[in-house]
């Protein structure tokens, strides 16, 4: 089990923090993870009031406005349960952006406390709640997964190939270079657009050399970017979230 | 002018660290954490573990004079410098195979010498290097400029690791430790063996007589 | 359809030749492939010696002014000269008044960051002074009146062809592209020069506080062929180089040619303790060492100080995907890459500042840099710093747009149900028609997907109430 992990409040009664850029564009990954978490046992709280974690005004030097959209977060968040988010980005805002925000500010004990009570999803799933692989069926997929950034050295990256190793029917394709950064970066991805797209064709090479059915990750903002790209490209790809694998897994299994 | 200098660059420093909160604290640690255990195969035959770490640079070690020779011959080196402190121990066996020899580095004719003999202080086996000193080898130029070096060590010279040659420095004023021949990649990363220092690097054991 | 890119950075990229991209990616690749390879083959946790350099590192620089007294003493002792110079300038002036004191007028000179960013050579040089670049990348560098792309592979952005071309410029042969060739010619136009030389300049990678031995860490044999036949030699150092011990040297040396060249060691590694004695017949029997400052006590009094910790390896650049696509000369700076994102704009200043504050920008802050730094310099919360200081001190950049209105939206629950709720219209508008930069921006190069605001939120609270 991994150490700074363990230290992290867990449970069966859980928030759920939807992420905005689910909220805009990808309810099904939102659904999914709930349905995800109370396959598992878990009773899931959406608090209505959540916006967005702030990476977009932190990222950007505006920690002044970042620290206002997190301490409504915080707001909305309050109290001891864990809150669970299916994005590694966001998760790193709420530990490591957050302590970097928050460093000189009063309330840095707050911005902490949410940020210890806060788990990526695959990260609460094998050591939150110790599940360490996934019982489940699919049609036979190759599956790209394409590791995000802010889930460098951290146990994320094992927790979500444990996952998916366990999914019958599910066959994880390498690819070139999978280490390097897919080119969204946020704001990164308008404000240096020709570098971002770039990056991101460059990527696309790397992963369509293996001939995946689906690229998947933990963060959708990776996924937006690489799919929109290679849409506009001529060279599509099928997306998922990692919650959207493990929740089809769950009822093609159940269909069985 | 230097003076002023000094005292300002003092003074910013004490300005810009005198606001830290919590200044990094000197990290103890063992030596042993720095070796890199795959390059000691062999702990009781230093000179096979430094003779493997040299070759793989493209260093060639040699533990007799024949072998020397014969290589010098299959270059086609038959004139070299050689350091006169070692005369005796090797240049002699040199002139009588027919190898021409000086035993006085001459600066105008530099690039006559084919081979430069020289003695080394020691050799490092966990990275195949070969230690040099002005003490040992107070001509630089003998063991830099001509195409082949041939450092010259004994058995006892040999240290096991970097922070065992390290903690030997002693008050030694000038140390280059040598592992292998000289090298670039600056053109699209090709390698290429002998930039300005030598192309070939040999280290010679002898045993002592 | 969107205008060009506004950001240089990103304009660099779109005017960047193929040819020059390809050399910079190739190199990069191998080179990162390569040091994660011996990293691993010779540690079992590399990342626990990083951390520990980086403990070192950050130490002396807590406690800089007592090191740097301690490394002067040190230097002095074993009679070299010390210099300290608060500004390029004053280093240049230090280093051409030794020359001409000693009527110094040939010079050759082996690899150092150091003096490119003080711009050494063209100052020594309008007063009369030849100073070659002994390094073979440098000297077609020079040849080219170019500058490094890489700190340590300064013609990564180079192909054969070019480079082969400079060497015909310079008048050693006819063109010929051959690698060993370029190299031999190389060989053979510098001997003599070294031979006849006034005097040896070099930079540092190390200055042992506890001996003052000043330490150099080459391949090419061009520093010890610089420090032989001549008399003097002038060392110029960053004073963030300064490390502790003799023995701290086995930490750094095992990972500095391991993260820049992927070697275990380099060829020569140097450890200079002084000026030669009297009785040694060959190597400079004087030697100065100019300290130089330039704005590193600056840097240090900021809060992105940890970028002092910085051994010049590369490794920050050949892993970053951004440097990957443009190599140095984007960066408009001395250092380029990561650490040059960090250290350029802090090295300019105050009054320099606004002029490089789009390089920490130039960023998707993926974090591979600070995986790869040998010293565990976090570069990414370092970038982000800057960001920062370039917001409040109201610097701005082209193209960034303003949180201020996402700053209202995202605090208020009910505006951004309003926003999930009128974001619809992109389902039925083209986006491209949509006033909103960063919107035509994406859509110039990426289609977004269909919008769905409010629909997760309608099925959890009817999921809720069913449950009910």
């Amino acid at each position: 089990m991994n150490q700074v992990l363990s230290a992290k409040p867990t449970g069966k009664k859980v928030m759920l923090m939807a992420t905005c850029l689910c909220d805009a564009f990808y309810s099904d990954v939102a659904k999914a993870t709930v349905e995800v978490l109370e396959h598992l046992g878990c009773e899931v709280t959406f608090p209505e009031g959540q916006t967005c974690c702030g990476q977009p005004a932190f990222n950007s030097g505006d920690f002044e406005t970042g620290r206002k959209v997190a301490r409504h977060t915080m707001k909305t968040f309050s109290g001891t349960q864990p809150i669970i988010v299916p994005s590694g980005s966001c998760a790193a805002m709420n530990q490591h952006g957050n302590s970097l925000q928050f460093e000189s500010e009063e309330d840095r004990a707050a911005a902490a406390d949410m940020g210890r009570r806060t788990w990526e999803l695959c990260d609460f799933l094998t050591d939150g709640l110790g599940i360490d692989s996934w019982s489940g069926t699919i049609q036979s997929t190759r599956v790209a997964l394409h590791h995000s950034c802010h889930t460098r050295g951290s146990g994320t990256r094992d927790a979500a190939m444990a996952l998916l190793s366990g999914i019958e029917g599910l066959e994880i394709v390498e690819f070139g270079e999978d280490d390097q950064c897919c080119g969204f970066g946020g704001t990164f991805s308008v404000t240096f657009p020709h570098l971002s797209g770039e990056i991101g064709s460059l990527k696309l090479d790397h992963v369509l050399e293996s001939r995946p059915d689906k690229l998947v990750s933990v963060d959708m903002s990776c996924l937006m970017h690489l799919s929109g790209l290679g849409k506009r490209q001529g060279r599509d790809i099928p997306i998922a979230h990692l919650s959207q694998v493990l929740r089809d897994a769950i009822q093609e299994g159940k269909n069985e | 002018m230097s003076e002023s200098a000094k005292d300002k660059i003092f003074q910013s420093i004490r300005e810009a660290n005198r606001t830290i909160r919590a200044p990094e604290a000197y990290p103890e640690y063992e030596d042993s954490l720095l070796v890199s255990q795959a390059h000691l195969e062999f702990p009781d035959d230093l000179w096979n573990d430094f003779g493997r770490n040299f070759s793989a640079v493209n260093g060639r070690a040699m533990d007799s004079p024949v072998l020397l020779m014969s290589w010098l011959r299959e270059q086609s080196c038959t004139f070299g410098y050689c350091a006169p402190e070692l005369y005796q121990a090797i240049g002699l066996a040199l002139e009588n195979e027919a190898f021409e020899i000086s035993c006085e580095f001459d600066r105008s004719r530099y690039d006559d010498y084919q081979f430069g003999i020289t003695r080394a202080s020691g050799a490092v086996a966990e990275s195949g290097s070969v230690i040099l000193t002005d003490q040992d080898t107070p001509d630089r130029l003998g063991a830099l400029t001509p195409w082949i070096h041939i450092a010259v060590i004994r058995p006892a010279q040999l240290i096991p690791t970097i922070p065992e040659a390290i903690r030997q420095f002693g008050s030694h004023s000038n140390i280059v430790w040598v592992t292998g021949p000289s090298k670039t990649a600056d053109v699209e990363g090709i390698l290429i063996e002998g930039v300005h220092g030598p192309g070939e690097q040999v280290c010679l054991l002898l045993h002592e007589s | 359809m969107s205008k060009g890119p506004v950001q240089p950075i990103d304009a660099f990229s779109a005017n960047i030749s193929r040819d020059q991209r390809d050399a910079v990616m190739s190199s990069c690749v191998l080179t990162t492939e390569k040091r994660r390879d011996i990293l691993w083959r010779d540690f079992p946790k590399p990342d626990v010696l990083r951390e520990l350099a980086g403990k070192i590192k950050q130490h002396t620089l807590d406690h800089l002014d007592l090191y740097l007294e301690q490394a002067t003493g040190a230097l002095e002792q074993n009679g070299v000269a010390v210099h300290f110079a608060s500004t390029g300038q004053e280093a240049r002036e230090a280093i051409l008044g030794v020359l001409q004191s000693r009527n110094a007028r040939k010079i050759v000179k082996s690899k150092s960051m150091v003096t490119e960013e003080i711009h050494l050579n063209p100052f020594l040089e309008e007063s009369g002074i030849e100073c070659l670049e002994s390094d073979l990348g440098e000297f077609i560098i020079q040849i080219d009146g170019d500058t490094p792309s890489h700190i340590v592979r300064p013609i990564s952005h180079k192909n054969r062809r070019e480079v082969a071309r400079s060497i015909e410029r310079k008048g050693l042969g006819e063109y010929n592209d051959d690698p060993a060739t370029i190299t031999r010619r190389a060989r053979a136009f510098f001997r003599e020069k070294f031979m006849s030389s006034d005097a040896g300049i070099t930079g540092g990678n190390f200055i042992s506080a506890e001996s003052g031995r000043l330490v150099l860490v080459t391949n090419e044999g061009n520093a010890r062929f610089s420090l032989a036949p001549n008399k003097l030699h002038i060392a110029i150092v960053g004073i963030e180089k300064i490390i502790p011990k003799d023995r701290d040297l086995a930490v750094f040396l095992n990972l500095l040619a391991r993260s820049a060249t992927a070697q275990q060691l380099t060829v020569y590694t140097q450890f200079i303790n002084g000026p030669t004695p009297p009785s040694q017949p060959d190597g400079p029997g004087e030697m100065h060492v100019v300290l130089l400052d330039n704005g590193r006590s600056e840097a240090l009094a900021s809060n992105c100080r940890e970028i002092l910790r910085c051994i010049r390896c590369g490794a920050c650049q050949n892993v970053c995907p951004v440097y990957r696509q443009v190599g140095g000369h984007a960066y408009r700076a001395t250092y380029g890459g990561p650490i040059g994102a960090v250290l350029s704009p802090l090295l300019a200043g105050k009054s320099g500042f606004p002029e490089l504050a789009d390089l920490p920008k130039a960023s998707s802050l993926c974090g591979a840099c600070r995986e790869v730094c040998p010293v565990d310099i976090p570069i990414p919360d370092l970038l982000l710093r800057l960001r920062e200081k370039a917001q409040i001190e109201r610097v701005t950049s082209p193209g960034t747009p303003s949180m201020k209105l996402f700053g209202v939206l995202a605090s208020s629950p009910a505006l951004w149900r309003a926003a999930l709720t009128a974001g619809g219209v992109l389902n039925h508008t083209p986006g491209s028609l949509l006033p909103i930069p960063a919107m035509k921006t994406w859509l110039s190069q990426r289609s977004l997907p269909r919008f769905q605001g409010n629909e997760f939120r309608r099925w959890m609270k009817y999921r809720k109430g069913s449950k009910e």
